[in-house]
């Protein structure tokens, strides 16, 4: 059974189709992925199934449930987490306070609890640090968690996206370009660890990624995007060979 | 050489322009007349104290002197040059400026229509009471003998300092202390931050033993401000929703509290400390009805619309519409002070009770900081779109944070309506908010001990300078220009806004060594 699963969904910015008439499904612990070119409506997808952009056709289904009209927040609640192409962290935060707001579905505390200290509150809170430090160990930030997020180099900032991600402890993950900028070798290490997400803490992995070396590499499945149309699915054997992608990619002389 | 002259003449004409215009306000008068009062200088009746503007000329321009010397290398003829030049075109501008209102008014034209400062005994003041010319070389000569005269202090100062022995054995004390075997055991020790708040916290409670009845009067109402700075704190410097109507909250506090326990225009008479609880409960609350509507705008369109909510309680507070239920422009009298076992506070004992409120708010705002709600007002501040990517409904937490700055405020609206045992309209205009904000740029942002400073700077520093009462508004303009020019993040920011508004500089080396590299 599909995880995630968008039917039909269609997002129009004025006259322009961002996202026309995409339906993927994306089964339960597998790793999926959506290519195109630029401005394929790929990032726009990954908005209408979060929340952000309301879409104004067809529906976004997780575990079944009907994702339509829910606010982000809502959505994040459920199960779903996301980073983004160009890093957005939280700058004057620390690392450690940046994964514990990525934990706030998880914890309960609240303002009463905030303002007097409660015991319930302090237990959680020492729970939430624990947690925050091992995520933090898991993607190779150890003692770094109370340096401010952009004192951190590029490539630890884009990991500590990442965690702050999975303190959510999301079913699904939605991952924008995690290679980008990045050398091969960076690049390898972060396809390793992507897997390792599926393999070790069994999250379902949705990618869009421009880096065909990693598209390729992790992938089991691949949907291609162009001018907001899915113009074909596949493994990425069938993708390789596929004229349209080809076409879409280099031009219509190459195909 | 020649850049000495070029960067004296250009600090000159600065000192100049500001010496003008501290006379066009009429600041010399008032300045004048309290140093000579603080040195005991005979103030003549005609002019004024002109000993007391002497002496204000010649600190001025020690000091400008002064910065002259860090001009250029560090040598004794660039130092005078620097100075001298200085001195020359600031005793130019004011001499000038000084011929030219002499002369004016000698011929009879008056100037006050224009300039309302400038009347006849006010330049009669600036030309010491003597002639024209006289007055005029008085005041060119004090200008340019302390120009160099603070240059050469400077000078040697620094040369003092450079060769000094003491200072130098002050630093080895200082080392060895902090290398001690109890300094190290004190810094070890978890504890030893509990015992510095101990100390901390018996000072506080032993400063109003040593204040007289004014004093504590005053210092209350510097308290009653930190309380709002500890509010609007939460909502400007946490949540990042910058909130122009403050006040609104600090006047629903003080009427709640005015119209429960004054016997008129309502005859309720209900007492303090219950009443004191409700007027907290009433601000949150209407902060959170304000919030309703509004707390879906963002950034600028909310400081604009809080901004009117301010005004349109002040009106309605005012209003006659609503005179028979809340007073009018008289506002409410007779309101219940504090008072235990029948016992009404004196200065004193309001001050702790104001002292207990502070410390009780600044252990929530220290709890809700470093929880699950203080990161994700954060998070909201930081960027909103992705707080709420985190599963933070930003509305709810907006809402939130509205609530609890309206509380506190509240709490400090409840506290000063009981202390003066009267509030009215004019307690709560949009000065007071604008005090509010200043106090937390002044002081720091986001940061418990800027808000206390900036309370003092801007609510304490006036009431020590009581004269310069009329110039409030021109030293607060100045000195916030002042501050974002110099030191942007506050006086005792938070280590994050400091990190922020500096972490661009870090790294790039500074342009000399650049251009030292290349020769």
């Amino acid at each position: 059974m599909s995880i995630l699963e968008t039917r039909g969904v269609t997002k129009r910015f004025g006259g322009l189709s961002a996202v026309d008439n995409v339906t993927i499904q994306v089964p339960e612990g597998s790793i999926y992925a959506i290519i195109g070119p630029n401005g394929a409506g790929k990032t726009t997808l990954y908005n209408c199934i979060t929340g952000f952009y309301p879409s104004d056709e067809g529906e976004m289904l997780f575990q079944g449930e009907s994702l339509v009209g829910l606010s982000p927040d809502r959505i994040t609640k459920k199960g779903i987490s996301r980073t983004y192409q160009n890093i957005r962290l939280f700058p004057a935060m620390t690392a450690l306070e940046n994964i514990l707001v990525g934990a706030h579905p998880q914890l309960k505390s609240n303002w009463f609890d905030a303002i007097l200290h409660t015991p319930r509150q302090r237990a959680e809170e020492k729970k939430a640090l624990e947690d925050a430090q091992d995520l933090l160990n898991f993607v190779g930030l150890k003692g770094k968690g109370d340096l401010f997020a952009s004192g951190l180099p590029y490539g630890e900032q884009r990991r500590l996206e990442m965690a702050r991600a999975l303190a959510n402890k999301p079913k699904i993950i939605l991952l924008d370009e995690p290679t980008a900028g990045m050398n091969p070798n960076e690049s390898v290490t972060m396809m390793r660890f992507i897997e390792s997400l599926r393999d070790e803490l069994g999250i379902t992995i949705l990618l869009i990624e421009h880096d065909m070396k990693v598209v390729m590499g992790i992938s089991e499945f691949i949907y291609v995007l162009d001018f907001g149309q899915l113009i074909a699915k596949g493994t990425p054997g069938e993708i390789q060979k596929n004229s349209q992608v080809i076409e879409s990619y280099l031009g219509r002389g190459a195909a | 050489m020649k850049e000495n002259i070029k960067q004296g003449t250009r600090s000159g004409m600065i000192f100049g322009i500001v010496l003008i215009f501290i006379i066009l306000f009429g600041l010399t008068t008032t300045l004048s007349d309290i140093i000579g009062d603080f040195l005991g200088f005979n103030s003549n009746s005609r002019t004024g104290n002109t000993g007391g503007l002497m002496l204000l000329f010649a600190v001025i321009a020690l000091w400008a002197g002064s910065r002259a010397a860090s001009f250029d290398k560090f040598n004794l003829k660039s130092t005078l040059i620097s100075g001298a030049s200085v001195g020359l075109v600031m005793g130019i501008f004011v001499g000038v400026f000084t011929l030219l209102v002499g002369t004016l008014d000698a011929a009879n034209i008056e100037m006050r229509d224009y300039l309302v400062q400038l009347n006849r005994q006010s330049i009669q003041f600036l030309l010491y009471g003597r002639s024209l010319w006289t007055g005029t070389l008085i005041s060119f000569g004090i200008l340019l003998v302390f120009a160099i005269l603070g240059g050469l202090l400077a000078y040697f100062l620094e040369e003092w300092k450079a060769g000094d022995k003491i200072q130098k054995r002050y630093i080895l004390i200082k080392g060895k202390v902090l290398d001690s075997d109890l300094a190290q055991r004190y810094q070890n020790n978890p504890r030893s931050r509990w015992i510095s708040y101990g100390i901390l916290l018996v000072i506080v409670f032993l400063i109003p033993q040593f204040l007289g009845k004014y004093w504590n009067y005053a210092m209350g109402t510097v308290g009653i401000y930190v309380l709002m700075g500890l509010g609007l704190n939460i909502v400007v410097g946490l949540a990042g929703l910058l909130d122009l109507g403050y006040v609104a909250f600090f006047a629903i506090g003080a009427y709640t509290a005015g119209l429960l326990t004054a016997p008129a225009p309502l005859p309720l008479q209900i007492g303090f400390w219950p009443v004191l609880i409700f007027s907290i409960i009433m601000a949150a609350f209407a902060g959170i009805l304000l919030g309703i509507p509004v707390l879906r705008m963002r950034g600028d369109y909310l400081a604009i619309v809080t901004l009117g909510f301010g005004e349109i309680i002040r009106v309605l507070i005012r209003s006659d519409m609503l005179a028979p239920y809340v007073g009018g422009p008289q506002g409410i009298r007779d309101i219940a002070g504090p008072s235990l076992f029948g016992i009404l506070f004196n200065e004193k004992a309001y001050l702790y009770l104001i002292i207990c409120a502070i410390l009780l708010i600044i252990l929530f705002t220290n709890y809700l900081q470093n929880s699950r709600v203080g990161r994700a007002w954060m998070a909201m501040r930081e960027d909103e779109t992705v707080a709420q990517a985190m599963g933070i409904n930003t509305l709810y937490y907006k809402l939130m944070a509205f609530a609890t700055g309206a509380a506190f405020a509240g709490l400090g609206g409840a506290l000063f309506a009981a202390r003066n045992q009267y509030t009215g309209p004019a307690d709560h205009t949009l000065m007071v908010s604008i005090n509010v904000l200043s106090l937390l740029i002044v002081g720091g942002m986001g940061s418990i001990p800027g808000v206390i400073v900036g309370a003092f700077v801007l609510k304490g520093l006036p009431e020590i300078l009581r004269e310069l009462d009329l110039y409030r508004l021109l030293v607060f303009g100045g000195l916030l220009v002042l501050m974002m020019i110099i030191r942007p993040e506050g006086i005792w920011p938070a280590p994050r806004r400091m990190m922020e508004l500096h972490d661009k500089v870090d790294g790039v080396p500074p342009e000399d060594s650049l251009v030292g590299e290349e020769g």
